[in-house]
C-alpha cells in the first residue's frame, strides 16, 4: 500500500533527523549549563602587566586579576551567560580585555585570513599538482604491483646484504 | 681592560668591510689570492670579536661597574654563574652574543670550504660577512657594550631576577645558536643566487647546518617553555606571547624546509621553493629579534626593549628585498621540469606538509602583528592572544599530524589503493582502536578523541616502521632483533632518525593535547597543619623556614603530599625577594611523573590571619611533552651523526663537480 512504503521511505531519514535533534539537544543543553570562571576568565586578558589571560595570571595576589575572577563568579551567580560577561567587561575597559579578537567588523579579518592563505596557498597547489600531471606520460606501463613488488624487494635484499 | 673592547668591535668592522670586497672581487675577478685573504680576514674579525666578548665577561665576573653594560645588569653578590649569564641579559650583550657566534659559524663555514665549492663559497662568506657588518655597526654605533659611566656606583643594579634561572642559562644560547646558524643555509643559499649555480651542491653542503639550526631552535623552544613552566608559576607552559611566536616562526619554516629539501635532492624539484623557504626562515630570526627589541609589541619577554626597532626592520626590508629580487631575477634558471604523477605520493604528502607549516607559520605570524594593524587601521588597541591562536592552530595541528603518519610511509611517485591499505591498515585500525578507548574511558571532547586517534596512527606507522626494517634485517643477515635495531638506524640515519624525531613530535603534541585540556587548579589558603586535596594527593602544610642573604631573602614553605594516606614527598615551594631589583620571584615545587605532574605555587603568608595561601596545579601527561622535546634531539643527533656512506657520495659528487672550477679558480695564483 502506498502509505506503508512512503512511511518505510521515511523511517531510516526520520530516525537521523532525531538523532542529528538529538545530539543538537544535548549539545545545547551543555551548552546552557553555567560557564565555568576559567572559562570566561580565559576570554580576557589580565591587565596587570603579566601578559597572560585572566584565567591564567600568575600573581596569585593580583590585584586586577583577583578581583575580576571574584565578579565573575558574582555574574555566573546571577545567572548571566559567558558572552554577557565578557561583553560587560568589553564596555568596561575596552577591546584591549578580551583575550581575541571579536569576530565581527574589521576584527573579522583576524580570524578568517589565516584560513583563507592556505586555502588560496592549496588551491594553487592542487593547481601546479593538475599542470605537473596532465602531459605526464604515466610510468612505462608500469610493471603490475606483484612483479614490481618482487623486483623491488630482490633489491633491496641485495642491498641489505651488501650493508650487512 | 675593558677599553681592549671597543677597539677590537671596531678592528672586526674594518675586517668584516674588508672582508666583502675580498672575497666579492676575488671571485669576480678570480684572484683566488684576495679570495683566501678574505676569507683570513674573516678568521681575524672572529677573533677580535672573540676579545670582545672575553672582555665583556671577565668585567661581569670581576665586578667592572665602569662600564654601563656591567652595573646595569648584575652586582656584587649576584652568584657567578648568573654574571656569566648576564651576558645575554641586557641588550649590548645578548647583540655581542649574537655576533660572536655568528662570526664562529662564519668561520667554520670558511674552513669547511676552503678546498670545496670555490664558486659559491667566497659569495656566501661576504653574505655572512655582510650579516656581522650590520650587528657590528649596531655594536659600534648605536648599541655599545662597553660604555661607560659617568660616576662608578658601588653596586650594580643586579640581574631581573626572572633571568635568575638555570633554564635562562641555557635557553637563550641554544635559541640564538638556532637562529644564527639558519643564517649559513641562507647565504649559500643567496650565493648560489648571485653566481647561478643553482643545483643542489648548496643544499648539500648546508645540509648538516640547516639541522643544525634546526636542532638548536627545537631545544631553545623547549627550554623557553620550560623556563616559563618553571619560573612563571602559572602552571602552563606557553602563552602565545609575540616573543614566543617569534621563536616558533624559523622552526616551522625550518621545518617545511628540511622536508622540502628532501624532494629536491631525490627528484630535483622545487628549487624556487625551498631558496623561498630558507631566505623566509632567516628574514623571520631576524623578525624574531625585532619584536623582542623594539618593544613595538608588548611581550613577557622582553627584557631588554631599546630604539633598535627601526634599525632591525630596516636591515630586514633590505634584506628580504634584496633576497627577493636576487630569486625573481634567477627564475628562469631554476625553472625544472618537474617529475609528478600522483597525489597518493609522497611528494604530494610532503607539499601538504610544507603548506601546513608554512600556514600555520603564517597564522603565528598574523595573529602577532595583528595588534598593530588593528590599532594603525582603527585606532583602537586589541589583544590577540591563547584563544585565538589555539582555534586557528589547533585544527591544523591535527592536520600536521596526520600527514606526519602519511608521508614516510607513501611511496615516491604514486602509490595504489592497494599498496596503501597494506601499509595503513595496521596504523589505522591502532589509531581506531585507541580513539574508542579514548572515548569509552569518558574523555568526549572532538579534539581530544582526534587528536589522540592520530597520535596513535602516527606512533603505528613509525613502529610498523622500524618492524618491517628489523625483521627484513633478522632474516636477511641472520641477526638479533637488538642488533638489527642498531644496525637499521646506523646505516639508514637520516631515515630512521626522522622517524624517532617524529616519535618525539608526537609524544609532546600528546603532552600538549592533555595538559591543555585536563588541567585540574586548586588556590585554596590554609592554616599549619591543614590540608589540600588535588586529584588523588593530600598536600598538608606542615609550615615556613625563612632564610636571607644580601643577595635574596627566601620564604620557604614545607608541604608533605600524601596519597591514600602514605607519605610520598616533601616539596618546597619558595617566595623570593631580590634585595637589589626590590623584585619578588617565585620558586616552584613540582612533582613529576609519566602520568601526571604535581606544581605547588606558594603566594605568601597572610599576617593577620596565619593563613598560606598556595595554588596547586594537576596537569596530565605534561611530562611527555618534555620526553617528546628530547627525543625529537635525540633523533636530531642521530640524523645528524656522520654516515660513512653518504659522506663518500657527497665527497665523489663535489669532486666531480669542483674539480674543473678549483682548477680555473687556482690558476691565477693559488693558496
Amino acid at each position: 500500500m502506498p502509505p506503508a512504503s512512503s512511511s518505510r521511505r521515511f523511517r531510516a531519514p526520520g530516525a537521523l533527523l532525531l538523532f542529528a535533534l538529538a545530539l543538537g539537544g544535548a549539545y545545547y543543553a551543555r551548552a546552557a549549563v553555567k560557564p565555568s570562571v576559567d572559562s570566561v576568565a580565559e576570554g580576557l586578558t589580565c591587565q596587570c602587566g603579566c601578559g597572560l589571560t585572566v584565567a591564567n595570571c600568575n600573581h596569585p595576589q593580583c590585584e586586577f586579576s583577583v578581583p575580576v575572577r571574584d565578579q565573575i563568579e558574582k555574574m555566573i551567580a546571577q545567572g548571566r551567560s559567558r558572552e554577557q560577561i565578557i561583553e560587560a567587561f568589553r564596555v568596561k575597559y575596552g577591546e584591549k580585555i578580551l583575550s581575541a579578537p571579536t569576530t565581527s567588523g574589521f576584527n573579522l579579518l583576524a580570524w578568517i585570513t589565516p584560513f583563507g592563505v592556505i586555502a588560496i596557498g592549496g588551491a594553487l597547489l592542487v593547481m601546479v599538482f593538475s599542470r605537473w600531471t596532465s602531459g605526464q606520460p604515466s610510468l612505462p606501463a608500469r610493471l603490475d604491483e606483484q612483479n614490481f613488488d618482487a623486483a623491488l624487494r630482490r633489491r633491496l635484499d641485495d642491498e641489505v646484504r651488501k650493508d650487512a | 681592560m675593558p677599553l681592549i673592547g671597543p677597539f677590537a668591535l671596531a678592528f672586526a668592522l674594518l675586517l668584516a668591510f674588508y672582508s666583502v670586497l675580498a672575497n666579492v672581487i676575488g671571485a669576480r675577478r678570480r684572484l683566488s689570492a684576495l679570495v683566501v685573504s678574505g676569507r683570513h680576514a674573516l678568521w681575524a674579525m672572529s677573533a677580535m670579536i672573540t676579545v670582545a666578548i672575553v672582555v665583556l665577561w671577565s668585567s661581569l665576573l670581576h665586578s667592572d661597574f665602569t662600564l654601563h653594560y656591567v652595573a646595569s645588569y648584575s652586582s656584587l653578590t649576584l652568584p657567578p654563574i648568573y654574571k656569566f649569564t648576564a651576558l645575554w641579559g641586557g641588550q649590548q650583550g645578548s647583540l655581542l652574543l649574537w655576533t660572536w657566534l655568528l662570526s664562529v659559524f662564519s668561520s667554520i663555514v670558511a674552513w669547511q670550504n676552503r678546498r670545496r665549492n670555490p664558486e659559491i663559497t667566497p659569495y656566501a662568506l661576504a653574505v655572512l660577512a655582510v650579516l656581522a657588518i650590520f650587528f657590528l655597526g649596531m655594536l659600534n654605533f648605536v648599541t655599545r657594550p662597553f660604555d661607560l659611566v659617568a660616576r662608578v656606583p658601588g653596586d650594580g643594579q643586579d640581574l631581573n631576577p626572572l633571568l635568575q634561572n638555570y633554564w635562562m642559562a641555557i635557553h637563550p644560547p641554544s635559541l640564538y645558536t638556532g637562529y644564527v646558524s639558519a643564517s649559513v643555509p641562507f647565504a649559500f643559499g643567496a650565493a648560489a643566487l648571485i653566481t647561478g649555480k643553482l643545483d643542489d651542491s648548496w643544499i648539500r653542503t648546508t645540509r648538516r647546518w640547516a639541522i643544525f639550526s634546526w636542532f638548536f631552535l627545537t631545544l631553545g623552544n623547549l627550554f623557553g617553555a620550560r623556563w616559563a613552566y618553571e619560573v612563571l608559576g602559572w602552571g602552563g607552559y606557553w602563552a602565545w606571547d609575540p616573543v614566543e611566536n617569534a621563536a616558533f616562526m624559523p622552526w616551522l619554516v625550518m621545518t617545511a624546509y628540511l622536508h622540502s629539501v628532501m624532494i629536491q635532492e631525490r627528484k630535483d624539484m622545487l628549487k624556487v621553493w625551498n631558496l623561498a623557504l630558507i631566505g623566509l626562515a632567516f628574514e623571520l630570526t631576524l623578525f624574531g629579534t625585532f619584536l623582542t627589541r623594539s618593544g613595538v609589541i608588548s611581550s613577557v619577554h622582553s627584557f631588554t626593549q631599546s630604539g633598535l626597532g627601526p634599525y632591525f626592520l630596516t636591515f630586514l626590508a633590505i634584506v628580504a628585498s634584496a633576497y627577493t629580487a636576487l630569486l625573481v631575477g634567477r627564475l628562469k634558471m631554476l625553472r625544472t621540469p618537474a617529475e609528478f604523477e600522483s597525489y597518493l605520493s609522497r611528494e604530494a604528502a610532503f607539499l601538504f606538509n610544507n603548506l601546513v607549516l608554512v600556514g600555520i607559520a603564517f597564522a603565528v605570524f598574523w595573529g602577532t602583528i595583528f595588534p598593530v594593524i588593528s590599532e594603525a587601521v582603527r585606532g583602537v588597541k586589541i589583544t590577540v592572544g591563547p584563544p585565538f591562536f589555539d582555534k586557528v592552530n589547533g585544527p591544523l595541528a591535527l592536520l600536521l599530524i596526520f600527514l606526519m603518519g602519511v608521508g614516510p610511509l607513501i611511496a615516491w611517485r604514486r602509490s595504489t589503493a592497494r599498496n596503501l591499505l597494506r601499509t595503513f591498515a595496521a596504523p589505522l585500525l591502532i589509531g581506531l582502536g585507541t580513539g574508542l578507548c579514548v572515548a569509552l574511558a569518558g574523555l568526549h571532547q572532538w579534539y581530544v578523541l582526534t587528536a589522540f586517534s592520530l597520535a596513535a596512527f602516527v606512533l603505528g606507522t613509525i613502529l610498523a616502521e622500524f618492524r618491517h626494517g628489523v625483521t627484513a634485517r633478522r632474516h636477511l643477515v641472520g641477526e638479533s632483533s637488538a642488533r638489527a635495531m642498531v644496525n637499521l638506524v646506523a646505516k639508514n640515519n637520516r631515515r630512521y632518525g626522522g622517524y624517532v624525531i617524529h616519535l618525539g613530535v608526537v609524544l609532546a603534541f600528546v603532552g600538549i593535547v592533555a595538559s591543555s585540556f585536563f588541567r585540574l587548579e586548586v588556590k585554596r589558603s590554609v592554616r599549619q597543619g591543614d590540608s589540600i586535596d588535588v586529584g588523588p594527593y593530600e598536600l598538608v602544610y606542615l609550615g615556613t623556614r625563612s632564610s636571607m642573604d644580601p643577595h635574596v631573602e627566601s620564604l620557604q614553605a614545607r608541604i608533605e603530599v600524601m596519597r591514600d594516606g602514605r607519605p610520598l614527598a616533601v616539596m618546597l615551594p619558595a617566595k623570593l625577594f631580590y634585595a637589589r631589583q626590590q623584585q619578588p620571584a617565585t620558586v616552584v615545587a613540582l612533582r613529576s611523573t609519566p602520568l601526571h605532574d604535581l606544581y605547588v605555587v606558594f603566594a605568601g603568608v597572610d599576617e593577620a590571619t596565619g593563613q598560606a595561601t598556595f595554588q596547586v596545579f594537576l596537569t596530565p601527561l605534561v611530562f611527555w611533552l618534555w620526553a617528546g622535546g628530547l627525543i625529537m634531539a635525540l633523533g636530531t643527533v642521530i640524523v645528524m651523526w656522520p654516515n660513512v656512506r653518504e659522506r663518500a657520495a657527497i665527497a665523489a659528487v663535489v669532486r666531480a663537480g669542483d674539480e674543473a672550477a678549483l682548477e680555473a679558480q687556482m690558476a691565477p695564483g693559488g693558496e
